[in-house]
């Protein structure tokens, strides 16, 4: 009786987790008996492991962890505190809009990791160039969906706050700017993702430290064991930092666990 | 006596770019008198809820006047409040903190509104939800919600765009009963728009036929029935006989455009 019960509390979790275990049984199983690859060409969770558990020992990890970390810090904040402003205010003055739009759309399209190099010239391979990088990235959500938020402001709402004689101002943040953090959120998931991929692109690029580079350099000595450490310690902080974003929204805004996610 | 409400030859055109120009109000003209209920009947896009804007003060008429106590209306004000169709509650604010927003924008100590506003959400039989978001509420409570909401600056005339158009059949008869109790103790000027002529009738002292667009006022009756009104009196055969007249009215208008 309490297994079952337990079972349905957590099913999504469990069955979450049946998928990533399945693949890790099926992955080790086949390069053990069915198609035995010399490990210097490929490998197996069994060796990673083991990698895996050299490295959080040692120094290096945690090295690179912080240096790589630091770029996305400072790259990320600034796209926080550039983007959301600049959003808003597209999403308020329609010439603004009007100006910006196809300049920033274009930019959004494109890959805009080929700069990587040119970047890596004007800024230098150490911080500063990878935290332009992830700038770079990870703006443009913020820009894009705060002023998608401000458009999407309910006129109902307006009416109502203006109706109990609200001004411009009270408009702006009783109806407005609330109304603009649930797209705010989802900006940022978006962000999270290319500011990593910034972080990794730039330390590919040009780098002598950082997780990044630590990828890049255990690929070219065909240490693949360590190299997938890197790969599954960048998804873990990926993950991590999703989940964090989550539990941080629930807490600011309890009124949206009722809402849909977008 | 001057009326409370004094509306002469409102006009009211809206000219959407790219569109044709839409006259939503042609010449209305009415007057409601202090603790009144009257409500407006009329066909979809008469221009009812128009009417109720420009009263408000969130919309400016063309042409007309338009006045609260012989002073004219030229927006929002205090001595006015409006309860929304789709109820219009913030959905970031808990019950409380909506029901507080009049309050708030007026510049009210915080300790004062939230006292006035509890008062209010007991009044509308929402004790125990005052930190409930609304979300979590059913549509019948948003709207006692809205209703406090409207009630807790006290204002001196209601007005109510078909407030019960989004509640199922039930809650709307609990509504409407509740709505005819809370009018009775406050004394509010109530100005009420419906699509049902049964509301009216039972709601109102006079119900306003308003013709198909451009709307003006076409026919005014007045609802004789005694007060307190139950549920049981909307099956006597005056109240079906009242029904019958606000009906052949509106069927003019319904049919011919």
């Amino acid at each position: 009786m309490g297994l079952k019960e337990k079972y349905h509390e957590y099913h999504r979790p469990i069955l979450g987790m049946a998928s990533v275990i399945g693949l890790i049984l099926l992955w080790e199983l086949t390069l053990t008996y069915l198609i035995p690859v010399d490990p210097f060409f490929f490998t197996k969770p069994s060796l990673i492991g083991t990698a895996f558990r050299e490295q959080l020992f040692g120094e290096r990890l945690w090295r690179d962890l912080a240096i790589s970390s630091r770029a996305f810090i400072w790259g990320f904040s600034l796209s926080v505190i550039v983007g959301i402003p600049l959003g808003a205010v597209m999403g308020w003055r329609r010439r603004v809009e009007y100006t910006l739009d196809p300049l920033l759309t274009a930019l959004y399209a494109s890959p805009l990791v080929a700069l990587a190099p040119l970047l890596i010239i004007f800024f230098g391979v150490g911080l500063l160039g990878k935290a332009v990088l992830v700038f770079l990235l990870a703006v443009f959500p913020f820009i894009f969906n705060t002023s998608a938020g401000v458009k999407s402001a309910d006129p109902l709402l307006i009416n109502v706050v203006r109706s109990f004689g609200g001004k411009e101002l009270d408009l702006y943040l009783k109806v407005i700017l609330p109304g603009t953090f649930p797209y705010i959120v989802a900006g940022t998931r978006l962000a999270i993702g290319r500011g990593l991929v910034g972080i990794i692109v730039g330390e590919f690029y040009a780098a002598s430290e950082g997780i990044g580079f630590a990828i890049q350099n255990y690929g070219d000595t065909y240490r693949l064991p360590d190299m997938f450490v890197g790969i599954i310690v960048l998804s873990a902080i990926a993950v991590a930092l999703t989940e964090l974003l989550r539990k941080a929204e629930l807490m600011v805004a309890p009124w949206r666990a009722g809402e849909e996610i977008r | 006596m001057v009326p409370c409400i004094q509306a002469r030859d409102i006009s009211l055109t809206f000219k959407p770019k790219n569109r044709d120009p839409v006259t939503a109000l042609k010449e209305l003209t009415l007057d409601v008198a202090k603790g009144e209920f009257v409500s407006l009947v009329g066909p979809s896009g008469c221009g009812k809820s128009t009417f109720l804007n420009v009263l408000l003060g969130l919309l400016k008429p063309d042409g007309g006047e338009i006045r609260l106590n012989g002073k004219q209306i030229t927006g929002p004000g205090q001595e006015r409040a409006m309860v929304f169709q789709e109820f219009g509650l913030l959905p970031w604010r808990t019950v409380l903190a909506n029901v507080e927003l009049g309050l708030e924008l007026k510049g009210v100590q915080a300790s004062v509104r939230r006292e006035r506003a509890m008062e209010l959400i007991k009044m509308a039989g929402l004790a125990g939800f005052a930190s409930h978001y609304p979300h979590e509420l059913s549509g019948g409570m948003k709207q006692r919600v809205g209703l406090a909401r409207a009630l807790v600056t006290d204002p001196e005339v209601l007005l109510m765009d078909e407030p019960f158009a989004a509640l199922d059949a039930q809650t709307r008869d609990l509504m409407q009963l509740e709505l005819l109790q809370i009018w009775d103790r406050t004394k509010k000027t109530v100005v009420f728009v419906t699509h049902s002529i049964e509301e009216a009738a039972y709601l109102s002292d006079r119900v306003i036929v308003i013709s198909a667009r451009p709307g003006r006022a076409k026919d005014v009756m007045k609802i004789a029935l005694p007060r307190p009104r139950d549920y049981e009196m909307r099956l006597s055969a005056e109240f079906n006989d009242i029904k019958a007249r606000i009906w052949a009215s509106l069927k003019e208008e319904l049919v011919t455009k």
